[in-house]
């Protein structure tokens, strides 16, 4: 800053964003007017343009971003599935311990959670009741809902009753948790805000199908169902806590409102609530990406105060501590190096603390996010951590790339269609090849067509 | 495949102008837009000062923090920090029956040798006993008293893990009067490629006697 740019600058006053798009011949939610389709044209670059222009402009591209857009629909969706797929082999790996841990002969009984949930006022609806059955079926509804939510049918839906299974269980036992279960809660929680079912999903498929009933009979009994079980869970005297009922109520009652808006009034105020939804998503997301730097920032920043972390041994201990330790034939030849224990100590700090920083550079990220997964990895396997590890893999993902995603895509497309060849035995080679060609090319064409779509700084990503 | 809205037909939001909508639409998007910014960046500031270090701004509004943060956002990201815990412990525990004091059975090493060359080893053995033993220890001051309805319940809670545990291993814990816990402490060895040198024999610590209830053996609560 060589000159106080602030003070000198004519500001005009904030107008209204909307306002400083360029005036397009706009007829609102007109869907025959194929000509409005594309994004809109960017505001003409004039090299004299005030600062205040320039800052009006960038602020009604944003606008226009987070207003428009549900943004990275393919990072929320692997977040989406990453955490499904975690808390799915979680509950499958607990299960026959699920009576210990959560359940009727937990040593955390019934009577020690009770008092300490009323106390801290925690929501868990096992706590509803002692009976073995609403145990059974509270657990296993809560693995039906991993299943739902990873597949991503009825999205929206399925968040919830993952979040109020991973809640249920997690709060009725809150001292069986690690840190990997705390990352679990908050993103069950926040993902009932994220629109994560955009891509790979059933409801995307359904949706492109284009054979939707339109009245959407399985979303109507869906919606009476679980609103017949709120309401008999309040008037039951249940569920408690105004904030969570008011939520729950809240969002069943959007449901509502969204199915009869997009089904009578597709006009201004279905895009009005298709813009509140997408900013719901994109502020969540925000938090979410937030929350993994704060993840690593508090990991990294108390680090650095330690005095193991310092002299470079840290990374010794947690391997030669009984519970960390399933493998001691690898982790006593690992940490018999002195080198490599100061390389893995100093490694994990810098990576923890740089993380942050890195995001301002996608190169730096994505080098960043690379180490950060086998570094998790690695913690799964050599400390016995592996849901843990699965958990800050899942979350980290929120910050893959959109290409190496979509590339993800079209190889498992490709592997997927080569395997199911191999099983239908019909070898020819040259419509293979053909076919193959076609899968590579729809994907690219489908990033060239998000490239062309895209703003220009999201294209970074 | 592309993203797709929820749309059947209709253009999807992202090419609608937004110019082109009514003031009353406007506003209400406007309001969103204010409502939203304003909540997502006060529920940040208040995860960011519940996890930082206490502070001027965390100690002034601790009250407001915590009554935010508690039960649902509650975290805690200091993994292996400040330092990494350089000390084995291990719950042992022992009764009297029949006027006859039974052997210390060490309730840690049955974990530990469950998680023994176990690819995905289960709570219930890496943090069953571990944080009840942490939840115990936090929930007691100086002079091993229980502070409040926490260290009541902490004292309940390891008292049925080790009869649960004890009776697994054989001991007739029906017939016990009383249980007695004691801590083993065992430092890590300091690297073999550093001078430091530390005692790594191990320390016991034990409590005092308590009245085995029925409330506390196992399936006893009914």
């Amino acid at each position: 800053m060589t000159e106080p740019t602030f003070p000198t600058e004519p500001t005009p006053s904030t107008v209204p964003a909307a306002s400083t798009v360029p005036a397009a011949p706009t007829v609102p939610a007109a869907p025959t007017v194929p000509a409005q389709r594309g994004p809109a044209p960017a505001p003409p670059e004039q090299p004299r343009q005030s600062l205040g222009g320039r800052f009006d402009a960038w602020l009604a591209r944003g606008i226009r971003n987070i207003t428009t857009r549900a943004l990275g629909p393919y990072q929320t969706a692997i977040v989406r599935i990453g955490f499904a797929t975690t808390a799915l082999l979680f509950l499958l790996r607990e299960w026959p311990n699920r009576h210990e841990l959560y359940g009727p002969d937990s040593p955390w009984g019934f009577d020690l959670a009770t008092r300490f949930v009323d106390d801290n006022g925690a929501f868990t609806v096992l706590l509803w009741s002692d009976s073995t059955l609403w145990f059974e079926f509270v657990y296993h509804l809560a693995l039906l809902a991993c299943v739902g939510l990873l597949l991503g049918w009825r999205t929206r839906a399925m968040s919830l009753l993952f979040m109020i299974g991973v809640l249920s269980l997690q709060n009725r036992s809150i001292f069986m948790g690690d840190g990997g279960d705390n990352v679990i809660h908050l993103m069950a929680m926040y993902l009932v805000l994220v629109r994560c079912g955009q891509v790979w999903s059933l409801d995307a498929r359904r949706r492109a199908s284009g054979r939707e009933h339109p009245a959407d009979p399985v979303g109507i009994v869906l919606w009476v169902v679980l609103g017949l079980t709120l309401v008999g869970v309040v008037l039951g005297g249940k569920l408690e806590s105004p904030v969570w009922s008011m939520f729950f109520a809240g969002m069943w009652m959007v449901h509502g409102f969204w199915w009869l808006v997009r089904r009578h009034a597709p006009g201004e105020p279905r895009i009005v609530s298709d813009v509140i939804a997408n900013l719901v998503h994109n502020a969540a997301l925000m938090v979410i990406m937030v929350e993994v730097c704060v993840i690593y920032g508090t990991a990294g920043w108390y680090k650095i105060q330690g005095s193991r972390w310092q002299d470079g041994t840290a990374a010794y201990y947690p391997m030669h501590l009984d519970y960390f330790s399933p493998w001691p034939e690898i982790t006593d030849r690992l940490s018999g190096s002195g080198l490599l224990v100061l390389a893995m100590t100093y490694g994990t700090v810098f990576v923890q603390v740089a993380f942050v920083f890195a995001l301002l550079n996608r190169r730096a990220k994505n080098v960043l996010l690379v180490i950060m997964m086998i570094e998790h990895a690695g913690i799964a396997v050599l400390m016995g951590l592996p849901f843990f590890s699965l958990a800050m893999i899942a979350m980290d993902s929120v910050f893959l790339p959109t290409a190496f995603l979509l590339w993800t895509d079209g190889r498992a497309r490709l592997l997927a269609r080569r395997l199911f060849r191999r099983r239908d035995g019909d070898g020819d080679g040259d419509g293979d090849a053909y076919a193959d060609a076609a899968v590579v090319d729809s994907v690219v064409a489908d990033v060239t067509d998000r490239e062309r779509r895209q703003p220009e700084w999201a294209k970074e990503r | 495949m592309r993203p797709t809205d929820d749309t059947r037909g209709d253009p999807p939001t992202e090419t609608i102008e937004l110019g082109g909508l009514s003031l009353w639409s406007r506003g209400i998007i406007a309001l969103s837009v204010a409502v939203l910014a304003t909540y997502a960046i006060w529920h940040l500031a208040m995860v960011f000062f519940f996890v930082a270090p206490s502070n001027t701004v965390s100690e002034e509004y601790r009250s407001t923090v915590r009554g935010y943060m508690y039960p649902e956002f509650e975290q805690n990201w200091k993994l292996f920090a400040p330092n990494p815990l350089q000390r084995n412990v291990a719950v042992h525990a022992r009764v009297e029956i029949d006027g006859q004091v039974t052997d210390w059975v060490d309730l840690t090493a049955m974990d530990i040798d469950a998680i023994d060359h176990h690819p995905a080893p289960s709570h219930a053995d890496q943090n069953l006993l571990r944080r009840a033993w942490d939840f115990y220890t936090g929930a007691h001051d100086e002079e091993g008293e229980p502070v409040g309805m926490r260290g009541e319940l902490s004292e309940s809670y390891i008292r049925r893990i080790a009869l649960l545990r004890l009776d697994e291993s054989g001991v007739d814990v029906r017939d016990a009067s009383r249980l007695q816990l004691r801590e083993s402490l065992t430092r890590v060895p300091a690297p073999s490629w550093r001078t430091e040198d530390f005692d790594t024999a191990t320390a016991y610590e034990e409590l005092a006697w308590w009245n085995v209830t029925r409330d506390d053996l196992p399936g006893g609560g009914e």
